[in-house]
């Protein structure tokens, strides 16, 4: 079941995205998802721009609190690639 | 026959998967390398691989 | 740095001798200048030419400029002459006037270049079997049959279907591929390649496995052959997953493809097992296209002037895998012979091995340094950021408004100075940056650019020359992951390269200098196990002067190799192994301790602390570096009879008793005994070939005598195929059976051996009276958990050691300093033992042959008053970089080994005390991009 506390039934249906620009975070591990993100700029795919890359040497330096302090601080969501 | 002083250089003639392990290898143990390539670019074939067993890692 | 790439060119020939060669190289013209070219990519743009892409197997076009792929090293353009409309009609040059950087240069010449080098490696390569010599297969006559090199181009996601799979005839999904197996190999009829190509089963299970992932349900691949080659590490694994995930496979040869419809779906047509004719349809199929060497691989070995096999192979001996009839010439990959990738690494290293042992004296002669000047102290000081934002011509400038992103940046706190670049990258920035850097006493760097991946260490050896320290250093990607990405989004690409930026300034505020982290070498090398592996990685290194201790549990040297007597191509093994001990003995660089085992083991790379036992007593050996070479064994067994029927032998028991071999009239072998099964799912790669040696040898000494060879797959890969091939022509008779339907051995009561076994081809069982049988037993790996344990190495489940990548680092474990080769790492005959010894000693001297290593600096950093010695962190630590230490009263605290640490920052995450931070990754540091972002 979803919950609305946090989200609008419109947002997750993607039916309001004009209106709605999440902040995202992504940590990626240098060695694979920060590569993957190089090669999808050389290849000139296409993305929404709301993703804030922070680099890692690996997805495993990840403390959790890293996640909430993204969080706290307003962001929309985190991503962890690696 | 091997000199008093041989050459510390060597040349490596392919510049595939092969050519550039062989060339970090005596780059990184004191011999200075020329990786010779007929191409414009290194590589060779294993460039051209989509994956590769067993982890699926993307060939670059 | 020491490595100089010559593309474009091409040997064209050799004068001298080993230790001193001249060579000649011809050097085609690029056009392109080199120094200038950004590969920015608006020349190919806008290039009219066009021209089949051989990067992907000609299935999509590239331009008359070009670079192959897109992470092509060197990445700059070139002009392919033949393509270019101005070369052939003299007028375009639309790629001159598009340049930013004005790199084009029709005026290039060709270039003649004399290199004097002491050795010459060959690697050249080889090309895939050209298919359309075959009419059989219908390749370039039904769209719908490719080639797997073009497969494999098909399935990649930088390929030119972006890995969506579709039928070249009408662009529809397939749901039914067939491969069909040995297509240009394992064939006298229709083309020269009788040998096997080594690696077409592996990858045609690989593509259909990948193949049906991307399409997914519904997806049925039939791979049609003859045996099933999976004779690599992990591979029958793969084999049996791929069974089990319902790929078909058909033992039988496809003699006839047509077209079923006007689609493009096919029939093809052939005979079962059971000699049943069968017709089938399928939407696609797929060539297993064997290797030959490459024409200009072949074309440079003759500049060279070594010799070649009948195959055009290089001419090598198995007991010196990479030495070519010319001494001071090597050569490795498939140029030497058809083999894997891994495999391929394994000789590359073997033949830096050969290259560097005569060259020993002159090793650092001709190698370089950088020097930089001496570096500023910051500590103390206030931030002085420095913003250097890059357009790189068009790619960011032309989507973000780059000079609000440099007034932005302007506005962040403590910046000092902020610069707008064309190209950052260039040569002439770079000298501009440093003045910059002292004019404004700049003490912090962010530059908005492209990607650190590619260009930090660029920036970092330029704010180095600044006299700062390299980490002072940060890169706000605004053109890979923004400009690149968001390319019709203008604004909001502005928006985002602010943000970038405003993290990367918050970060770099926070930045310490990190000096740089070396640690000694002990020279020295422990070898563990006194095989031919062992003994051979010991000599490699002596011979280059690094001082050797074999440490042998037996009471002699010698190993598995002891009850060989010749390798697949005759090579007499026994002399080869007294050779190896003579010289052993008589090297004052080794010392041998026999009857001892190691008992404990400490320490890093470079400084290994290792304590053996011996019936002496024990003690401590210090070393650099550390071989593990430990060798196996053939397993035993309680099947078919063995150790209740004396007729019944294992391996070598055959060739030891020549009298007995005398009066049999039949002899058996049965092969994968306890191989391929629940137990040991692994091919013991060496035993097919052996039975396949011996069966010849019994049929030239004895043509009366029946030999039979019972078999389940038959992997006498490589050029071992000529081998099955002169064994089948001296009339021994191969049975295959099913691993559900093995052979069953009984003993009557005078003690006469029967062998019944179902024969697939005749569809009956037979009735084989055997007066030798003869079991390949499984090659096992001795007992290794010890020494696995002690120095933190890992082994696989059938407890052979695990090396740290199985293709591109076949010798190394993930913690530096520690390799691999022989039994030890997985079954494999004597020339590939040679050549993973000779690699595990390359590997060795890369560490061995400086008195200090650089190891980055960006390591843990343990708090030991925080600490609460959990051992959490020593527990996730995957490199044995955080050890737990008694510290009196307390109890235990971690303590890190910078040496080992990868600074991967698992321990950092997982310590409940966060009592462990990152250098260069401070809880901090990313906290404050974390903050700048919202």
């Amino acid at each position: 079941m979803l919950t609305c506390d946090y989200f609008n039934p419109l947002q997750i249906r993607g039916e309001s995205m004009t209106e709605f620009e999440p902040k995202i975070v992504a940590f990626l591990c240098n060695w694979c998802a920060y590569a993957g993100a190089d090669l999808a700029g050389v290849s000139r795919l296409q993305y929404p721009s709301n993703m804030r890359t922070i680099r890692v040497m690996c997805s495993g330096r990840i403390d959790p609190v890293f996640i909430i302090k993204a969080l706290k601080g307003g962001c929309d969501g985190v991503m962890v690639g690696g | 026959m091997v000199q008093d002083k041989p050459k510390g250089s060597v040349m490596v003639v392919g510049g595939g998967i092969t050519g550039m392990q062989t060339s970090l290898d005596l780059a990184d143990s004191g011999f200075y390398v020329y990786l010779v390539e007929q191409s414009p670019a290194i590589g060779g074939s294993m460039a051209q691989l989509d994956k590769t067993f067993p982890t699926n890692d993307c060939s670059m | 740095m020491n490595i100089e790439l010559l593309t474009l060119s091409k040997v064209t020939g050799i004068e001298g001798e080993e230790g001193n060669f001249k060579v000649f190289i011809k050097k085609s013209p690029r056009y392109v200048r080199m120094d200038k070219c950004i590969a920015c990519g608006a020349c190919a743009e806008k290039c009219p030419s066009k021209t089949p892409d051989e990067y992907n197997a000609n299935l999509s076009n590239r331009k008359a400029i070009y670079v192959p792929y897109p992470q092509a090293v060197p990445l700059k353009y070139a002009i392919d002459a033949d393509k270019c409309i101005y070369f052939k009609k003299g007028k375009c040059k639309a790629c001159e006037k598009l340049c930013p950087t004005m790199a084009i240069n029709f005026d290039d010449k060709e270039e003649d270049i004399i290199l004097n080098v002491g050795s010459v490696v060959l690697t050249a390569g080889f090309q895939p079997f050209d298919t359309s010599k075959f009419d059989t297969y219908q390749y370039g006559k039904f769209p719908n049959v490719v080639t797997s090199l073009e497969f494999e181009r098909i399935l990649s996601a930088g390929g030119p279907a972006a890995g969506h799979v579709k039928r070249p005839s009408d662009k529809k999904v397939p749901s039914k591929i067939a491969w069909l197996q040995c297509v240009g190999s394992r064939d006298l009829n229709r083309c020269d390649n009788e040998y096997c190509s080594s690696v077409c089963c592996m990858y045609a299970i690989k593509e259909s496995m990948i193949a049906k992932e991307h399409i997914g349900q519904g997806f049925e691949a039939t791979i049609f052959y003859m045996d099933i080659r999976t004779h690599g590490k992990d591979f029958e694994k793969y084999y049996e997953r791929a069974k089990k995930e319902g790929l078909r496979f058909i033992r039988s040869r496809v003699h006839t493809i047509a077209e079923a419809d006007k689609t493009g779906t096919l029939k093809l047509a052939y005979v079962t097992d059971e000699g049943e004719k069968k017709e089938e349809d399928f939407d696609m199929v797929v060539l297993s296209v064997g290797m030959e060497p490459a024409d200009s691989a072949v074309e440079a070995a003759r500049k060279l002037d070594i010799a070649l096999d009948d195959y055009k192979f290089v001419k090598t001996d198995s007991l010196s895998p990479v030495s070519t009839s010319r001494p001071g010439i090597y050569v490795a990959g498939v140029i030497q012979g058809c083999k894997d990738i891994p495999q391929s690494v394994v000789e590359a290293s073997a033949a830096a091995c050969s290259a560097s042992i005569s060259l020993a004296p002159a090793r650092g002669s001709s190698v370089k340094e950088k020097v930089f000047p001496t570096e500023n102290d910051v500590a103390g000081q206030d931030p002085r950021i420095g913003v250097f934002v890059c357009n790189c011509g068009v790619n960011i400038g032309g989507i973000a408004d780059v000079p609000a992103i440099a007034e932005y940046a302007r506005g962040l706190p403590s910046v000092a100075h902020v610069q707008e670049n064309l190209f950052t990258c260039s040569q002439d920035t770079q000298e501009k940056m440093v003045e910059l850097i002292k004019e404004h006493k700049l003490n912090r760097i962010v530059v908005a650019a492209c990607t650190p991946r590619t260009h930090e260490p660029l920036f970092q050896e330029t704010i180095q020359n600044a006299g700062l320290n390299p980490y002072l250093f940060e890169m706000a990607n605004i053109r890979n992951q923004c400009t690149w990405c968001h390319s019709e989004e203008k604004e909001r690409a502005t928006d985002k390269a602010k943000d970038l930026v405003r993290m990367a300034v918050a970060r770099v505020a926070l930045l310490e200098p990190i000096p740089a982290l070396s640690v000694g070498v002990n020279k020295s090398t422990l070898v563990l196990g006194g095989g031919v592996a062992g003994m051979t990685s010991a000599i490699s290194l002596a011979d280059q002067g690094f001082p050797v201790t074999i440490v042998e549990k037996s009471s002699a040297l010698g190993g598995a190799a002891k009850e060989v007597s010749k390798t697949w191509d005759g090579k007499d093994v026994n002399a080869f192994v007294s050779g190896l001990c003579a010289k052993i003995e008589n090297h004052p660089d080794i010392k041998v301790i026999l009857n001892s085992e190691v008992v404990n083991a400490a320490g890093f790379v470079g400084n290994f602390e290792t304590t053996i036992k011996t019936v002496e007593g024990t003690f401590t050996v210090n070393h650099g570096a550390t071989i593990i070479a430990t060798g196996g064994k053939a397993a035993e067994t309680e099947e078919y009879l063995y150790g209740k029927n004396p007729k019944v032998t294992l391996w070598h028991d055959i060739e030891h008793d020549p009298e007995r071999l005398k009066y049999a009239n039949n002899i058996v072998f049965i092969q994968c005994v306890g191989s391929r099964d629940e137990a040991r799912p692994y091919c013991s790669r060496i035993c097919c070939t052996t039975s396949v040696m011996q069966a010849i040898f019994i049929k030239e000494q004895r043509p009366d005598a029946n030999v039979f060879i019972l078999y389940r797959d038959m992997r006498t890969y490589g050029e071992k195929e000529v081998l099955y091939k002169r064994a089948r022509e001296k009339g021994v008779v191969f049975i295959r059976y099913a691993r559900d339907n093995k052979p069953k051995v009984t003993e009557a009561s005078d003690g006469s051996l029967s062998v019944e076994v179902f024969d697939p081809i005749l569809q009956q069982n037979l009735l084989i009276k055997a007066d030798i049988l003869n079991l390949k037993t499984a090659i096992e790996p001795s007992i290794n958990e010890q020494i696995a344990s002690f120095y933190k190495v890992p082994l696989n489940e059938e407890k052979f050691f695990m090396e740290a990548h199985a293709k591109l680092r076949p010798v190394d474990f993930a913690s530096d300093g520690l390799y691999v080769c022989g039994l030890a790492h997985y079954p494999k005959p004597i020339d590939e033992s040679i050549e993973q010894a000779m690699a595990a000693a390359a590997r060795a001297a890369t560490v061995l042959s400086k008195p200090s290593i650089m190891v980055s600096p960006l390591v843990s950093q343990v708090n030991a008053e925080v600490c609460i010695g959990c051992g959490l962190c020593a527990e996730v630590c995957a490199f044995g970089a955080i050890v737990l230490e008694e510290v009196g009263a307390k109890g235990k605290r971690a303590k890190n080994i910078p040496a080992s640490c990868k600074g991967c920052g698992l321990c950092a995450a997982s310590c409940p005390q966060k009592a462990i931070d990152m250098l260069h990754f401070r809880h901090s540091q990313l906290e404050a991009s974390i903050c700048a972002v919202a």
